[in-house]
């Protein structure tokens, strides 16, 4: 049961130099092609800032403290699903009207909260993630027609992959357990694709205005 | 001269190689239960294959992901042994149908699972016969004892003695996908307690309990598939 004192000591001195603190980084969350047909809707996506560069801290009282920086994975992540889910997809700037994308919807997805547990905190091997999104869909026009919260989760035990990997690994489940709900839910949540159909019918109504009035005129010209 | 001490040195490390096979070979008992119960017809075709998988985290399951390796390890090997189609592999190409979230319960929600499109296809490209769920954990149900070590200029030693057990309890439900039905289950209950006496040198009788459990369902698991003829 006796150690090194080098092998106690050198652990102990890199932990005081580092501050007690650990960092971990998620560069590429790994979403795969989901197995869905796509919804035939023009969409547009506009992203906050805080999906450019997420840190989150969690300070475990009387033991060390842990970071976690998304970077842009959660950008990459909605940028992979919605360019699955639907015909057609891009990524819109700027605060302009939605009418001026030339998008069926435009979505706005957020982070609402951001949370992790540790095995000091929870007392098991694992570490858990839990991730609050809130997607906001604005028609056309700009109307808001849904605001969802989603509720993700994701836990990794820590004997296979060791501390850093583990909460990186539970915060890629996190992440695709909110990317399976949203492809599970969303249509029947916010009803996304009724949007599509329901532009048509606008074009088409205002189409038939036009022809209405060019009939109308034709006739005058014959009268 | 150099004779001498490479004869020295080999002695040396022919009595540390011995004292470390001794130390090795000494291991705690473990007791064993392995049961299991068909529901269906089993068997498997050549190219056709298993799929490791723990059943979700949300349902409260908490299997390790090293024993998941370790019975699929176990499963492959030997001239019985199954073709194991990797965990994330399958998982990916089923993306999200087999997310802890979305992945079915029971073999009731498998008829819905494979008329979404693409998921009969993959399966059957990858040759997927069955998917074996684990659920079940190990778990430090007992212990004991009093050891102290010290370590000073002069050296150091141990005294004391200490004891745990862990228990091991595993089930794997095996679900056929060519008949879309529960092919049944195999159960496997270990218990070992490990001691470690200590006077200067601490000496451990470790309880394998996991490993033993691995090898026990894996080996029983083979059993359950392939016994019986198509």
């Amino acid at each position: 049961m006796s150690r090194r004192p080098e092998r106690i000591l050198i652990p102990a001195l890199l932990a005081l130099l580092a501050g007690c603190s650990t960092d971990v980084a998620l560069r590429d969350p790994t979403i795969p092609d989901p197995l869905v047909p796509q919804i035939p809707i023009a969409v547009g996506a506009r992203y906050p800032e805080a999906f450019d560069h997420f840190i989150h801290q969690e300070q475990v009282i009387g033991k060390e403290k842990w970071q976690i920086d998304l970077g842009q994975s959660n950008k990459l992540l909605f940028n992979k699903l919605f360019a699955s889910m639907f015909r057609d997809f891009k990524v819109v700037q700027g605060d302009g009207d939605p009418s001026s994308f030339g998008v069926d919807a435009l979505i706005e997805p957020s982070i609402d909260a951001f949370e992790f547990s540790v095995p000091e905190q929870s007392q098991t091997d694992a570490f858990a993630v839990w991730i609050r999104y809130r997607i906001k869909i604005f028609d056309r026009q700009g109307t808001q027609i849904a605001n969802w919260p989603i509720s993700a989760y994701g836990k990794s035990q820590t004997s296979t992959f060791g501390g850093d990997e583990a909460l990186r690994r539970a915060a890629v489940l996190a992440m695709r357990d909110a990317a399976a709900l949203i492809i599970m839910q969303m249509d029947k949540t916010t009803g996304i694709s009724s949007l599509a159909k329901a532009n048509a019918q606008s074009d088409a109504g205002s189409d038939s205005v036009i022809k209405t009035t060019a009939v109308e005129e034709l006739n005058d010209d014959a009268g | 001269m150099m004779t001498q001490g490479k004869s020295r040195l080999v002695g040396n490390y022919g009595r540390a190689g011995m004292l470390v096979v001794a130390v090795l070979s000494l291991s705690a008992c473990v007791t064993s239960r392995i049961e299991d119960s068909r529901t269906g017809e089993t068997g498997i075709r050549e190219g056709e294959g298993v799929v490791i998988m723990a059943k979700s985290y949300h349902l409260g399951n908490e299997t390790e992901s090293g024993f998941i390796n370790c019975v699929g390890d176990a499963i492959s090997r030997g001239s019985s042994g199954l073709r194991v189609i990797p965990t994330g592999e399958f998982v990916d190409a089923l993306f999200p149908w087999f997310e802890p979230r979305t992945a079915p319960a029971d073999t009731k929600g498998l008829p819905e699972l494979m008329s979404r499109p693409g998921v009969a296809d993959i399966i059957r490209s990858k040759g997927v016969r069955y998917v074996i769920w684990l659920d079940g954990d190990t778990d430090r149900v007992a212990g004991g004892g009093s050891l102290s070590c010290a370590a000073g200029p002069g050296g150091g030693g141990c005294f004391g003695f200490a004891w745990w057990q862990n228990d091991a309890n595993y089930e794997a439900s095996v679900w056929d996908l060519a008949g879309l039905e529960d092919a049944g289950r195999v159960s496997a209950d270990f218990s070992g307690t490990s001691f470690l006496p200590a006077i200067v040198v601490p000496i451990p009788l470790i309880a394998r309990t996991q490993s033993r459990a691995c090898k026990g369902l894996s080996d029983q698991l083979k059993v359950f598939i392939a016994d019986d003829p198509v």
